[in-house]
């Protein structure tokens, strides 16, 4: 992790141009704590690495402004007779006469040393790079020791192909860190990863076998604080070559600090060398990796010992670091376009469906994980009409509902989403693996129908390397102070209540899906109101046709009847036998009579407007059992029990029909017992009140239980009985009527018991 | 020739005129029922019997009439100051309660629903003439 966290504690560009003047002074006394380690300043370190050395020029005077005090351990020159002296002398002390000049002023010309760096050349017959930049006023000459050791320009070719071979992100990140140890050779590479909480991960390792893998660890957000990562955007390259090794001051008359932002030698923050110190590494080289012009992250190398590589590998590496970036930048469109083609395969099938018939809830879930798939969630629950399906891992049914009704309190918009919803709403702790994200949407406009998505919490447990929570330490006088940790065990951390965020294509898709489902029922209730119209007037025509067809029968009926009768009572002539036979056409008459009245009755009751009141049951039921024919045979033997009868409220007339039906029934269907009893009461249940009329007679199969309500149906044990087999048809038109329940329970020759439920 | 009836019977129905006929004489045998066959002949009748100053005892009207309805005609009727107190029965085979309530808003005097058969029909019409013709004499 070694460059990564390089700058972990290091600071730049601060905001308050107080504090920049006065850290860049007073360095070493720079106290860091919690409250002010973003504005360490990191590019004024005053100190660099010790295996070059640095020379600032003034731009202008030529003047020797700064230099390291390691200088004497290169060439054979005091550094103090430098500082200040003449550009002259320096050129020969460097054994650069005349050279060093041209070299300033070409760069200069072209405000850029990138053709020049890095500039070979020879002190005491050692190698060494020139690597020029500017930096404000000054030109910064950093001198450092040429190595050739790692020719990587002559393997670039061979390893960018390799690199390249993968065809997915996963396989170009490994290959890339096996690539970038084979030509370097660290003891460690990483791919390191930033994730969009600030933290990071290690995504892709090459390592020597003997270490420990730090693959899948994630690295807390202060191991690589946001200003650390504008470095490596401005530096592509990092190299800290011996952690133990002391720092090399720069010395100077200025009171303004030297700036080595664009400096190859710059310092390390002390704490950061502590950190790499606490994980044994010695030395380390970091790859910027961007994407989309973001730090998207590192190749991090870690050598146990220490390690350096010069300039031209560096650069190479760099190189690599660049191709890197641009197939990454490929690759993640690839990705994110094939992750547009899932959602929108997604979507298109559920399209596809929705155009089935079917209610909703079925067309929404009989496929497989279509609705689902719309966006990266592992589970989704739809409330539709009262009734709940899922998808995929989501909470219970209890949960669900519960959050449901949160949902259906709190939220206004169409569509609500949320990666943290435990921290929102509480109870969805209880279920925080499934559903600590969510993205609902409100079908209805009353929010009473709705789909949500959910998703776990992002990673249940994170494999920290070292408690990410132990930088701070307490220091004296209270206040909390950085400082590095120095355990890089694993340390697992729940991440609470976080899921991975929902992406804006993910929140789009969901809306669409919206907009799907609206359409798809608004035209399911169109299609719904047609046919309930065509129904409606299909039963309206039938209650005319019915009420028509008796009314005009009766009239060729009454005649039929009439002029019989007339015969029978004109006619002096016909003998007993013609009078028989004439009587038996009356009877005709009369029981087809008989059945259209029954019609009649049950055609206007569908035609009737009802008209509500609360009814006096006492009083009704009375008259019912008045008028209830006590005097067929067997009847007046039955024994009537009243219990309660409650107030109901409903349509006088129609409720005293289905009593008189249903009284009538029992009355009828025990005359046959031995003691015939009927029993008539109600009772309130508070949402209900339910009548109960038993009786002890012949009773209802089971088969033909289901079938008593149809018109002009008998039961085969009943045929004995008068009857129409109109009275219960009539009876359930009117329960309908008066949204009540009715049912039965029955047992043959033990007695029928029948319930009315009539709303409150 | 309309002679000057006891009872107006207006019925499009040829069969319930013909047994009308048997049961009105049955109960008594003299008693004469005029028989029209629409609205527009009832109305016509009604005005020679007024020119003639003669007024029936009793009006039976079917309800379902060709041309003007059985409550047009019974409207027309009551409009006639000189028949405005002769007691207008409206004589159906219906028995629905609106038409029964919309013939006694029109001003009809009862509502019968004609009876089911010979049998019924002599003692229904018993009843009218004991009720109209004997018991309510004062009111002819």
């Amino acid at each position: 992790m070694v460059n990564i966290i390089k700058y972990q504690f290091e600071c730049i560009y601060s905001d308050n141009f107080l504090d920049y003047t006065f850290l860049a002074i007073n360095m070493k006394s720079f106290p860091l704590d919690l409250t002010n380690c973003d504005k360490e300043p990191i590019h004024i370190p005053g100190k660099i690495q010790a295996h070059g050395f640095l020379i600032a020029v003034n731009v202008d005077s030529l003047t020797v402004d700064f230099i390291t005090e390691n200088i004497a351990d290169f060439i054979s020159a005091a550094p103090k007779t430098l500082l200040g002296g003449r550009f002259e002398d320096l050129e020969n002390l460097l054994e650069l006469s005349g050279l060093l000049l041209p070299l300033l002023k070409l760069g200069q010309a072209r405000s850029s040393f990138d053709t020049i760096n890095p500039y070979p050349l020879k002190i005491d017959s050692k190698p060494y790079y020139l690597i020029i930049s500017l930096s404000g006023p000054l030109f910064l000459l950093e001198f450092e020791p040429v190595t050739l050791q790692y020719d990587i320009q002559n393997l670039i070719g061979k390893s960018v192909s390799e690199i390249l071979a993968g065809n997915n992100l996963r396989s170009l990140l490994y290959n890339t860190a096996k690539e970038i140890k084979e030509i370097i050779h660290y003891d460690r590479v990483m791919i390191y990863k930033f994730l969009e909480e600030g933290h990071g991960e290690v995504i892709a390792e090459v390592k020597e076998d003997s270490l420990e893998s730090f693959y899948g660890l994630h690295y807390p957000a202060s191991d690589i604080p946001k200003q650390a990562r504008e470095l490596y955007k401005l530096n592509y390259t990092r190299i800290i070559a011996d952690v133990n090794s002391a720092s090399a001051a720069i010395l100077t008359f200025n009171e303004e600090p030297l700036d080595l932002t664009h400096s190859v030698l710059r310092a390390v923050s002390p704490i950061h060398i502590q950190y790499l110190r606490n994980m044994g590494v010695e030395s380390s080289f970091s790859i910027s990796l961007i994407c989309g012009s973001e730090l998207w992250g590192l190749i991090a190398c870690h050598n146990y010992s220490p390690k350096f590589i010069d300039y031209k590998a560096r650069e190479a590496a760099k190189l690599i670091g660049k191709i890197v970036s641009s197939a990454l930048e490929y690759r993640k469109e690839e990705e994110e376009s094939e992750q547009y083609n899932n959602y929108q395969d997604a979507l298109n099938r559920l399209s596809l469906q929705l155009t089935k018939d079917g209610d909703l809830l079925t067309v929404l879930m009989v496929q497989e994980n279509i609705l689902k798939d719309v966006t990266g969630a592992t589970g989704v629950a739809v409330l539709f009409e009262d009734k709940v399906a899922t998808q995929g891992k989501t909470p219970d049914i209890d949960q669900l509902k519960d959050l449901f009704s949160w949902l259906q309190r709190t939220v206004d918009d169409a569509v609500y989403y949320t990666h943290r919803l435990p921290e929102v709403f509480h109870p969805a702790k209880e279920y925080k693996e499934t559903g600590s994200g969510i993205i609902a949407c409100m079908i209805a406009q009353d929010s009473s129908e709705l789909i949500v998505w959910f998703r776990p919490e992002q990673i249940t447990t994170i494999d920290w390397a070292g408690d990410p929570n132990k930088p701070a330490v307490a220091a004296q006088g209270g206040s909390l102070c950085l400082s590095p940790r120095n355990s890089f065990e694993i340390w697992s951390q729940i991440i609470e209540h976080t899921a991975l965020k929902w992406t804006q294509t993910e929140i789009a898709n969901v809306v669409k899906v919206r907009d799907k489902v609206v359409t798809a029922i608004n035209k399911k209730a169109g299609e719904i109101r047609i046919l309930n119209d065509r129904l409606k007037r299909a039963y309206e025509e039938l209650d005319t046709f019915s009420y028509t067809i008796s009314h005009d029968l009766r009239t060729p009926l009454t005649l039929i009847k009439s002029y019989t009768e007339l015969v029978m009572v004109t006619n002096k002539s016909l003998d007993e036998d013609g009078k028989q036979l004439l009587g038996r056409v009356i009877a005709g008459a009369d029981k087809m009579g008989f059945l259209i009245n029954e019609i009649l009755k049950l055609a206007r009751v569908g035609r009737m407007e009802v008209d509500m009141s609360p009814l006096d049951m006492d009083v009704l039921i009375k008259g019912v059992l008045a008028e209830v024919n006590f005097t067929r045979e067997g009847g007046e033997r039955a024994a009537v029990t009243l219990g309660d009868l409650p107030v109901i409220v409903g349509s006088e007339i129609l409720v005293t029909q289905v009593f008189t039906n249903i009284i009538g029934n029992a009355v009828k269907y025990c005359s046959t017992a031995e003691h015939p009893e009927i029993m008539i009461g109600g009772v309130d249940t508070g949402e209900e009140i339910i009548y109960k009329i038993q009786d002890n007679g012949v009773g209802i199969a089971i088969d033909h239980q289901d079938k008593v309500y149809e018109l002009f149906k008998r039961m085969d044990n009943v045929k004995t009985f008068e009857g129409t087999g109109v009275g219960l048809a009539i009876v359930k038109r009117i329960v309908e009527k008066h949204n009540a329940r009715i049912w039965f329970e029955s047992e043959l020759k033990v007695g029928t018991i029948f319930y009315i439920a009539f709303k409150r | 020739m309309i002679t000057s009836p006891d009872i107006l019977y207006i019925e499009d129905d040829p069969d319930f005129a013909f047994i009308m006929n048997y049961a009105v004489r049955e109960i008594k045998d003299d008693l004469v029922v005029s028989i029209v066959e629409d609205g527009n002949m009832a109305i016509a009748a009604l005005k020679r019997f007024e020119e003639d100053k003669h007024r029936p005892k009793l009006i039976l009207l079917d309800l379902n009439l060709p041309g003007i309805s059985g409550l047009e005609v019974l409207k027309k009727i009551k409009e006639i100051p000189y028949f405005k107190y002769v007691p207008v029965i409206l004589f159906s085979t219906s028995d629905d309660v609106r038409d029964v309530k919309s013939s006694l808003e029109s001003g009809a005097n009862a509502f019968l629903t004609k009876p089911d058969g010979y049998n019924n029909l002599i003692v229904c019409m018993q009843s009218l003439y004991d009720f109209w013709f004997n018991q309510n004499r004062s009111i002819n």
